[in-house]
């Protein structure tokens, strides 16, 4: 799970990479002739929000509201306790609090007017969230992205980095280790060195890669890592003998 | 039938087979006369459980069902794929799910002594000049090295400016902190949480008079669940533990959450334990009873423990001792 240091490094990513992303956005709404675009978020499905805000929820679920010509909103399931946490690692400004998201985003859309709305990737949004914005005043309109950009492209490269450099440095220290062992240390390394969620899978002989389960890894294994680095995923694979 | 899961609520498809799948999604789909096939999304999944892989997972559905547990959290593509709109079984199974049989009670047992040893590891390695991260770093590889599946964990550090949890920032703990922490280990499926707080130092007045309002708080709901208690009452005996001493106001959704939830498959399990829930506990099943609270006194203290309800009242699965820790 997420729970790993997020955090927002503006030398890293400026805020002039999310303008420009937000405009990119924008522009497509424009070409559909789309007062706003949503982006679905929960706790896995947060790649295309963070890419657009850098809000990553680590818990709940939240919808990333992007009007044509103002301020992005976040309709937020979390507790506004933690909105200011929030408001220092993303660029909202304003969050509302949305126990129940489609009747919140319906407010929204009635208090600036809009009967149609832009969904990134329409198809793929909850059920949950799918039919009862299908059956409101609302129309949805699937609206498609291109989330790649320069900063992007860095970012990830960054992440494989740190998921090659660490798992090179550490993966002869497994040998004679039980799985859960070596997780644990793999855990630590990874963790400490800014990772927000982390999947190991290990393999040995000739199994296919799988979580931890308490066995030895003896002297011939393999380590699959799905690395999160500041909402940016890299997976690496290595094996011993190297 | 189908049980569906994907990544973040693995739960559903767990709950008929507790198979903990890498990729995407799985689905079980349960025929009438018993038998249950297993398709996944990942073909590293489909090798380890000899399950069909479909990498194009809409085509999982073709066929349709009757009903689906996991329903709200499929993708509509999915959805569309049955064709006609089968109903939602996710409520049904979860009133199944409630009620945990003893194997299940058995895991979460595991996760509780895991837990427990998790935050002991925390209070011994939490000092001055660490960061929060850091810390989290530790803990986290502790419960994967003992046998964690995954791990919930949230914390905060300060003193009265701190009014909730949230994932570690690169805050450096000082003296005199409120470090708050729920870990919640998962061994084989199951979670089990404990909340505690430590002080970096010695506690002042005010930290010590709202852990004796907090603890208190959470002994009158572990002295109260028993079957036929509903989950308001639980709430209620928590909240007026903070009436009694003035702090009704801080009883609400703008101080704290929950006063518990239940526990099993998914960390955060329904009937959560608030004042407007009827809900009725029964034996076996397993929660949490946590007054995890903004004071003015202290900043945010959280205090909680799993328990299992059994036939006359409950059983405490947490051993860690109920007290504030310092350091």
């Amino acid at each position: 799970m997420k729970r790993g240091l997020i955090t927002w490094d503006k030398a890293e990513l400026p805020p002039s990479v999310f303008e420009a992303r937000l405009a990119k956005a924008r522009k497509a709404l424009a070409e559909q002739d789309l007062p706003a675009l949503l982006v679905y978020s929960d706790v896995w499905r947060s790649n295309e929000g963070r890419h657009l805000t850098n809000y990553m929820p680590y818990w709940n679920r939240s919808l990333i509201v992007i009007p044509g010509g103002q301020p992005p909103v976040l309709l937020c399931g979390l507790s506004p306790r933690v909105y200011p946490w929030i408001k220092s690692v993303t660029v909202f400004e304003e969050i509302r609090p949305a126990s129940k998201l489609v009747p919140t985003l319906l407010q929204l859309c009635s208090e600036r007017g809009w009967t149609k709305l832009g969904v990134l990737d329409l198809p793929r949004l909850p059920h949950e969230i799918y039919a009862p914005l299908e059956s409101s005043e609302v129309k949805a309109s699937d609206v498609k992205l291109e989330l790649t950009d320069d900063a992007e492209t860095a970012m990830l490269q960054r992440a494989a980095q740190m998921a090659r450099e660490i798992l090179t440095a550490e993966l002869p220290k497994g040998a004679g280790l039980t799985d859960y062992q070596f997780s644990g240390l793999l855990e630590r390394a990874f963790r400490r060195a800014g990772a927000e969620d982390l999947i190991l899978l290990f393999s040995t002989a000739d199994s296919a890669p799988r979580p931890a389960r308490g066995a030895m890894l003896g002297d011939k294994y393999s380590v699959a890592v799905a690395l999160e680095y500041r909402g940016h995923w890299a997976r690496v694979t290595q094996g011993l003998p190297l | 039938m189908l049980l569906y899961g994907n990544a973040w609520r693995k739960d559903p498809f767990r709950s008929l087979v507790n198979f903990n799948f890498s990729g995407d999604h799985a689905l079980a789909r349960l025929s009438q006369s018993g038998e249950v096939a297993v398709t996944v999304s990942d073909p590293w999944d489909s090798e380890i459980a000899s399950a069909r892989l479909e990498p194009q997972f809409a085509r999982a559905f073709h066929g349709g069902a009757s009903a689906i547990a996991g329903l709200e959290f499929m993708e509509e593509r999915f959805v569309a794929a049955c064709g006609a709109l089968p109903a939602s079984a996710t409520a049904d199974v979860e009133e199944l799910r409630r009620v945990k049989t003893a194997e299940e009670i058995g895991y979460i047992r595991q996760a509780c002594a895991l837990a427990d040893r998790g935050y002991q590891r925390f209070a011994e390695v939490a000092e001055p000049g660490m960061r929060e991260f850091e810390l989290v770093a530790e803990v986290e590889g502790f419960l994967k090295e003992n046998g964690a599946e995954d791990n919930f964990m949230l914390i905060a550090s300060g003193g009265t400016e701190v009014v909730g949890m949230k994932p570690p920032t690169d805050r450096k703990l000082q003296k005199g902190d409120s470090i708050t922490t729920e870990l919640k280990p998962q061994v084989n499926g199951y979670y089990a949480q404990i909340c505690r707080t430590l002080v970096l130092g010695e506690p002042s007045r005010e930290q010590l008079k709202a852990f004796d309002i907090i603890s208190e708080a959470q002994q009158a709901a572990e002295d109260l669940i028993k079957p036929g208690i509903t989950a308001a009452a639980a709430a209620r005996a928590q909240n007026d533990v903070f009436r009694k001493y003035g702090y009704g106001d801080y009883t609400g959704s703008k101080y704290t959450r929950v006063r518990g939830h239940c526990l099993g498959l998914y960390p955060d399990e329904t009937p959560h334990i608030l004042e407007d829930v009827d809900y009725v506990l029964k034996q076996d099943m397993v929660v949490i009873a946590h007054p995890n609270t903004y004071l003015p006194l202290s900043g945010y203290m959280v205090f909680g423990d799993t328990m299992v309800i059994t036939a006359t009242g409950n059983t405490r699965l947490n051993k860690t001792a109920k007290k504030l820790f310092t350091k």
